[in-house]
């Protein structure tokens, strides 16, 4: 759906991208991640077209930046306009029809659960409040891509999961959503694929799941071992770490894991435990991000 | 054309919500009270109103365009197919504020008999004064801050400078041998001076229509020039 070909960005002497390849499949929830400053939010602009590249080019799989739904991290709203009244105007500026204008901005606002509070001006609204208005104009005209800059940034707990299921709700109907974001709870547990960058380049894509599966490692924990069955397991692979009360196997150890229970039931190891984990994204993180 | 106008109300609304919405309303009302003082007769009206009033669109398209120069703009342009569009609607806004504008300082001044219009001679400055609004406020499009790139609106307002001073000081400037700039400068402004001109005189004649023609290509020009700055321009506004 968006594709980034040796994407090069730069602010006077600060270089935000430099040479960013990037392929955002169609109806995936893609995730960027990275510290303040590593570009994900040029990258943001970029495809909206709110900057322009200093090289390389962007392919948005045929939409034009006025058929995507943004959502900014911050937005600023002009204060003295109602929540409605900023809904509608955007609904018109979308194209949508008279006829069908008041029912989809109705409908919105059921959806981001503003609707007691639509006539309410937006200087009056809560950064809660302001965040599901912001979703709701993203939503306006029913947009297949939506890019959603820091969607949860300075929500509250409650705020933060609201978000979520809308983006799990978006998912599910197909939507392509590109959506920036410091939170890797929240990343591991809406995307479908993540790319990490650091100081403009891209150094970690691909979908969720390949990216946290290189390094998973099965612990089993126990009572004692024999020093005898110790030496024997530590001789089986080279990548089994024996330890007080816990045993982990990791990389080509892993396919030995059945038979290692085996042999720690045939010499009747008391089994406390037994884990399959994998890498989280925090360790992914800060492993590729250097931080 | 449907955005245009909804982004046309949309500034003009917002315009007026904030206090700065009362710039155009006090400038209007000073320039009511003022330059009427002494009273005015049509031809004086089309001349001195056709300027006041302009400025007064002017700085009216200024004030809508650095309403628009921050981050609350970026949802709208957003859902912009060309940034264009964005000063169509400035430009329409500016326009219809400055029409109500002129409309009420007219009929004040005719209401206490500081000024006397001859109907229905007087409608000729229906298309004179729309010409010359629409150069004002085309010609505050690269003036402002939301086009200016690397410093050009500056360049823009001492340039502007530059030609009203040489205008003004024409007569003690061409005593010191700088004919050419006067001269330069008297073509520039050519077209305007002759439509003021020509319309306060009540003459309609092809060089009225050919400097209207020339004021309208001026405004065209100059809205082409600020969507050219514009088109490509990074829109870094602060979050």
């Amino acid at each position: 759906m968006i594709r980034a070909e040796q994407l090069t960005k730069r602010y006077g002497p600060t270089l935000a991208l430099d040479r960013l390849s990037l392929e955002v499949p169609a109806g995936a929830v893609f995730g960027l991640l990275g510290p303040n400053g590593a570009g994900k939010t040029t990258f943001l602009r970029l495809v909206m077209g709110f900057v322009f590249p200093d090289g390389g080019q962007i392919d948005r799989g045929g939409l034009i930046p006025a058929n995507i739904g943004y959502l900014s991290e911050r937005a600023f709203y002009p204060s003295r306009v109602s929540v409605r009244g900023y809904l509608t105007t955007l609904g018109r500026l979308v194209g949508l029809r008279p006829g069908i204008l008041q029912q989809s901005v109705d409908r919105l606002l059921e959806q981001v659960d503003l609707h007691e509070v639509a006539g309410r001006r937006l200087g009056a609204c809560s950064r809660g409040m302001l965040q599901r208005v912001g979703l709701a104009q993203a939503l306006l005209g029913d947009p297949p891509l939506l890019l959603l800059d820091e969607p949860a940034s300075g929500l509250d707990p409650a705020g933060q999961k609201f978000m979520r299921d809308q983006i799990v709700a978006l998912r599910q109907t197909g939507k392509t959503v590109l959506l920036s974001s410091h939170h890797l709870d929240e990343v591991t547990r809406v995307c479908t694929h993540v790319a990490v960058l650091k100081e403009g380049r891209l150094v970690r894509s691909g979908p969720l799941e390949s990216i946290l599966a290189p390094q998973p490692q099965v612990m089993i924990r126990f009572s004692s071992l024999p020093d005898a069955l110790r030496a024997r397991l530590l001789g089986k692979a080279p990548h089994i770490q024996v330890s007080e009360g816990c045993l982990i196997l990791t990389g080509q150890a892993i396919p030995y894991k059945a038979r290692i229970l085996r042999l720690l039931l045939d010499a009747d190891v008391d089994i406390r435990q037994l884990t399959e984990q994998h890498a989280t994204l925090e360790e992914i993180y800060l492993e590729a991000t250097g931080a | 054309m449907k955005r245009v106008w909804t982004l046309t109300s949309f500034f003009t609304r917002d315009l007026f919500r904030s206090l700065v919405g009362i710039v155009p309303l006090a400038l209007a009302l000073a320039f009511g009270s003022i330059a009427f003082e002494y009273g005015m007769d049509q031809p004086q009206f089309i001349t001195v109103g056709g300027v006041g009033i302009g400025a007064i669109c002017l700085l009216t398209t200024l004030l809508l365009a650095s309403r628009a120069n921050r981050a609350s703009s970026y949802l709208l342009v957003a859902r912009l197919h060309r940034r264009s569009e964005l000063f169509g609607a400035m430009v329409l806004g500016s326009l219809g504020i400055t029409a109500v504008l002129a409309v009420l300082i007219a009929t004040a001044n005719v209401l206490t008999g500081r000024l006397d219009l001859d109907f229905p001679s007087v409608l000729w400055i229906v298309p004179t004064w729309l010409v010359l609004w629409l150069l004002a406020a085309s010609l505050a499009l690269p003036l402002s801050a939301l086009v200016g790139r690397n410093g050009s609106h500056l360049v823009g307002y001492a340039l502007l400078t530059i030609l009203l001073v040489v205008n003004d000081q024409k007569e003690r400037l061409a005593t010191r041998g700088v004919e050419w700039l006067v001269r330069g400068v008297n073509t520039v402004l050519w077209p305007v001076t002759t439509l003021l001109s020509r319309a306060s005189a009540g003459i309609h004649d092809r060089t009225y229509w050919l400097s209207l023609a020339m004021t309208l290509a001026y405004a065209g020009l100059l809205f082409a020039l600020a969507a050219l700055l514009f088109r490509d321009k990074d829109l870094l506004w602060p979050e």
